[in-house]
C-alpha cells in the first residue's frame, strides 16, 4: 500500500536533472549522509529519556519531568551541557588514541543503522549480505572500546575495556549463531527480502519452537554484546566508576553515550526485521476487514511500534535483573547460549529439510 | 568516481601499512594494521565481492585484529617503546625492501592484466553451491579438510592449557604429605 | 548421562521461571507506577505533604502560646548531639536570680552541622521536637539562635 520506492526514485531523478551526474551523486550520498546523522542524533536524544523515564517507573520514581513538557526537554539541556563542557585530554594518555576511540565507535554503529529498512524503498544500503555485514560491522565497535580503555591510561578504564573485549568476542557467536537459525528459514540474508518473506505472517508465528527460541537467545546474546545491564560489567558503575569511558568527557563521552543508545535502537531493528516482520503491519488470519485497517497505518509506525515494544522488553530486563559476575557472565554464553543455539540450528535445519517451515 | 575512491583507499593502506610497520609502539601499530584491513574490505566493496568484503571485515578487522589487541593488552609494558634499531640494520632491511619492491615491479610489468567484468553482485547462492558441492568443481572436501585442522588446533591448545595445571595440582599433592 | 541431560534442561527451565518471576513484578510495578510512585515533589506540595510520624528533620524549640519555652539550659541536648550543632550560649555573670537566666539563656543551632539523629529530643522534659521543613533559601537562616 505504501511505497517509498518511487518517491525515492523521483528525488534521485531530480537531482540528477538538475546537476551534472558527479554533483548528484555526491549531493544524494551528502543527502543521505545527513538525513542519518540526523536520526542518530535524535534517537540517541529520545532513547536516552525514554530509558530515565521507564527506569524511573520501574524503580516506581518520577524521573526527569521538570525541563519541558512531562521533561521532554531534559536531554536537550543535556546535550547541550555536554557540548558546552571542556574535552579533558588525560596528560599521559596516547592522544591519538585517546581522539579514535569515540570515532571508531560512533562509525560501527552508523554503518549499522544505514542497513536497517524502515519501510519499503526506505533504506541506504540494500545489499544482498545485509545480515552478514551487520554482523561484521558491529564486531568493529569492540576495537574502540578496548583503545578507549587502554588509552586512558587508567586502570577501571582498562579492566573495563577487557571484560568488554572477552564479553563481545563471546557473544558475537551466539548472536551470529540465532541469526543463522533465522536464515536457515528465511533463505535469505537480505534485510529487504527477509521482510518479504513475512508477509504471510511474521517468523515468530509461523517459525514454530525454533523461532520463538533463536529470538530470545538472540536478544540475551546481543544485550550482552552491546554492553547493556544485566550485562554492563564494562561500566560498572559500583566497581569501575564507569568503565572504559571513565576518563572521556564533554563531546568524546558523548559519542560513547550516544553510540551505546544507537545500539540498543539497532539491536531491536534487526530483532525486528528477522523475527517481527519489519514494517510489516499485524495481520490475523483470514480477517479482512482487521487486515485493511491494519494495512491502512503507514509502516514506518509499525516499524517503530515494534522497534520500542523491543526496546521497553529490554529495558524490563535491564531494571529487573543483577548484574552478572564476569565468570557467570562466560559461563552463561559458552554452557548455555551456545549449546543451545547450537541444537536449536540443527532442530531448524531438520524443519526446514523436512519443508514444514512457512 | 569510483577512481577517486580507489586512489583515496591505495593512498590510505599504502601510508598505513608503512606506519603500522615503521610505529615504534607496540598498540599503535596494531590499531594501523586494523585500519589497512578495514580499508582493503573497502575495495572488495568497490568492485562488488560484497561477501568477501564482510568476511574480510569480520574474520580480519573485527577478529584477528581484536585478538592482537586483547593480546597487548595482557601483555607487561604496553607502554614500552620499541629502541631505535640500529643504523646498519636500518639499511640493510632498507636495501632489502628495495630489492624486493624492484622485483615485484619487474615481475608486474612483465605479466598482462586482463579486463575482468565483475558482476554486479555476487550471488550468495552459486558460492554457496560451489563451497559445499561434494562433486562438480565443488570445494566441500578442502572445506571439511580445513575444519578438521581447525578442530585438531582446537583439541591442541585445550590439551596443552589443561596439562599443565593437572601437572602442578599432582606435584602439590606430592609435596603435601 | 540421560540424567546429566535431563539435570541441564531442568536447571535452565527453572531459571527462565525465576527469571519470569522477576519480570511479573516489575511489570507490576511499572503497570501501577501512576498510583504508587513515592517520590514527592518537595518545595512544590509544601502545602498538601502529610509528613511521616517518623520523619527526623530540623530540631526546633517548643514554646507555649505566650512565646516563652521551658528550656532550663541543663546541656543535655549539646551534650548529646554527636557533632557539636547545638551550643547552650550563656550571657555569663550578669545573672544571679534563677528567674532571669531563662532570658539570658541563647541556645544556638546549627543546620548544615546537624545530621538530624534527633538524639537531643530525647531531653527530659518535652521540650524539643523534629519539625519538618528544611529548605533555606539565605545562608543566614541556616544557624538559628
Amino acid at each position: 500500500m505504501y511505497d517509498f520506492t518511487t518517491f525515492v526514485q523521483s528525488i534521485g531523478n531530480f537531482l540528477h536533472g538538475q546537476f551534472s551526474p558527479g554533483v548528484a551523486t555526491a549531493l544524494e550520498w551528502t543527502l543521505v549522509i545527513l538525513i542519518y546523522l540526523a536520526l542518530y542524533a535524535i534517537l540517541g536524544l529520545v532513547l536516552v529519556y525514554v530509558e530515565r523515564r521507564v527506569c524511573a517507573f520501574f524503580q516506581l520514581r518520577l524521573g526527569p519531568n521538570r525541563v519541558g513538557w512531562a521533561g521532554t526537554a531534559q536531554t536537550v539541556a543535556d546535550a547541550l551541557k555536554l557540548l558546552l563542557k571542556e574535552p579533558v585530554t588525560v596528560n599521559k594518555a596516547d592522544k591519538l588514541l585517546f581522539n579514535l576511540a569515540p570515532f571508531i565507535i560512533t562509525l560501527a554503529a552508523l554503518t549499522v543503522i544505514s542497513l536497517v529498512p524502515f519501510a519499503k524503498g526506505l533504506q541506504a544500503f540494500d545489499i544482498n549480505i545485509g545480515l552478514l555485514f551487520i554482523v561484521a560491522v558491529s564486531s568493529l565497535g569492540v576495537v574502540g572500546i578496548l583503545l578507549a580503555g587502554w588509552s586512558s591510561n587508567n586502570k577501571y578504564a582498562l579492566i573495563g575495556a577487557m571484560r568488554s573485549g572477552a564479553q563481545i568476542v563471546s557473544y558475537e557467536l551466539s548472536v551470529g549463531l540465532s541469526l543463522l537459525t533465522m536464515v536457515l528459514l528465511t533463505g535469505t540474508l537480505q534485510l529487504s527480502a527477509i521482510i518479504e518473506t513475512q508477509a504471510n505472517g511474521w517468523w515468530i508465528f509461523k517459525g514454530h519452537v525454533p523461532a520463538v527460541i533463536a529470538f530470545f537467545l538472540y536478544l540475551t546474546a546481543s544485550i550482552a554484546e552491546i554492553n547493556r545491564g544485566p550485562f554492563d560489567l564494562p561500566e560498572a558503575e559500583s566497581e569501575l566508576t564507569a568503565g572504559f569511558h571513565t576518563e572521556y568527557s564533554g563531546l568524546k563521552f558523548a559519542f560513547f553515550f550516544l553510540a551505546e543508545f544507537v545500539n540498543m535502537f539497532t539491536v531491536a531493528a534487526i530483532a525486528t526485521t528477522v523475527f517481527l516482520g519489519g514494517w510489516m503491519p499485524f495481520h490475523i488470519g483470514d480477517w479482512a476487514g482487521f487486515n485493511a485497517v491494519m494495512d491502512f497505518l503507514p509502516p514506518i509506525f509499525w516499524f517503530f511500534l515494534k522497534v520500542s515494544a523491543v526496546i521497553f522488553l529490554m529495558m524490563w530486563f535491564k531494571w529487573t535483573f543483577p548484574r552478572l559476575r564476569i565468570d557467570q557472565l562466560l559461563k552463561l554464553e559458552w554452557k548455555y547460549l551456545m549449546p543451545l543455539n547450537l541444537m536449536n540450528l540443527v532442530f531448524t535445519a531438520i524443519l526446514v529439510y523436512l519443508g514444514w517451515h512457512g | 568516481m569510483e577512481k577517486i575512491i580507489f586512489y583515496i583507499l591505495s593512498a590510505v593502506i599504502l601510508s598505513l601499512s608503512l606506519m603500522s610497520v615503521l610505529s615504534r609502539k607496540l598498540l599503535r601499530s596494531a590499531v594501523y594494521l586494523f585500519g589497512v584491513l578495514t580499508a582493503i574490505a573497502g575495495f572488495y566493496f568497490l568492485i562488488g565481492y560484497h561477501f568477501l568484503g564482510a568476511v574480510q571485515l569480520t574474520v580480519y578487522a573485527g577478529g584477528i585484529v581484536v585478538l592482537i589487541i586483547f593480546s597487548i593488552l595482557l601483555t607487561h609494558e604496553i607502554d614500552h617503546q620499541m629502541p631505535t634499531p640500529e643504523w646498519s640494520r636500518v639499511a640493510v632491511a632498507g636495501a632489502l625492501c628495495v630489492a624486493g619492491a624492484v622485483m615485484f615491479i619487474q615481475l608486474l610489468q612483465g605479466s598482462l592484466f586482463s579486463r575482468v567484468e565483475v558482476p554486479e553482485q555476487s550471488d550468495l547462492n552459486t558460492l554457496g553451491n560451489t563451497l559445499l558441492n561434494p562433486g562438480g568443481g565443488g570445494y566441500l572436501l578442502p572445506f571439511e579438510v580445513v575444519s578438521i585442522l581447525l578442530l585438531a588446533v582446537m583439541i591442541g591448545a585445550i590439551v596443552i592449557a589443561k596439562q599443565r595445571h593437572s601437572v602442578d595440582n599432582s606435584s602439590q599433592e606430592k609435596q603435601a604429605p | 548421562m540421560f540424567r546429566a541431560i535431563y539435570e541441564y534442561f531442568k536447571e535452565i527451565l527453572l531459571a527462565i521461571r525465576g527469571l519470569i518471576n522477576g519480570m511479573r513484578i516489575t511489570g507490576k510495578y511499572i503497570a501501577h507506577a501512576r498510583k504508587e510512585i513515592i517520590t514527592q515533589e518537595y518545595p512544590d506540595n509544601r502545602d498538601t505533604l502529610k509528613m511521616f510520624d517518623r520523619f527526623r528533620g530540623e530540631v526546633v524549640l517548643l514554646h507555649n502560646e505566650n512565646n516563652e519555652h521551658r528550656c532550663t539550659g541543663c546541656s543535655a541536648c549539646e551534650v548529646a548531639c554527636p557533632n557539636g550543632s547545638i551550643e547552650i550560649i550563656w550571657r555569663a555573670g550578669k545573672t544571679p536570680r534563677r528567674a532571669k537566666r531563662k532570658s539570658r539563656l541563647r541556645p544556638s543551632y546549627t543546620t548544615c552541622r546537624c545530621v538530624r539523629c534527633a538524639t537531643c529530643v530525647s531531653c527530659r522534659a518535652p521540650l524539643m521536637r523534629s519539625k519538618w521543613g528544611m529548605i533555606s533559601n539565605t545562608r543566614f537562616s541556616i544557624v538559628r539562635n
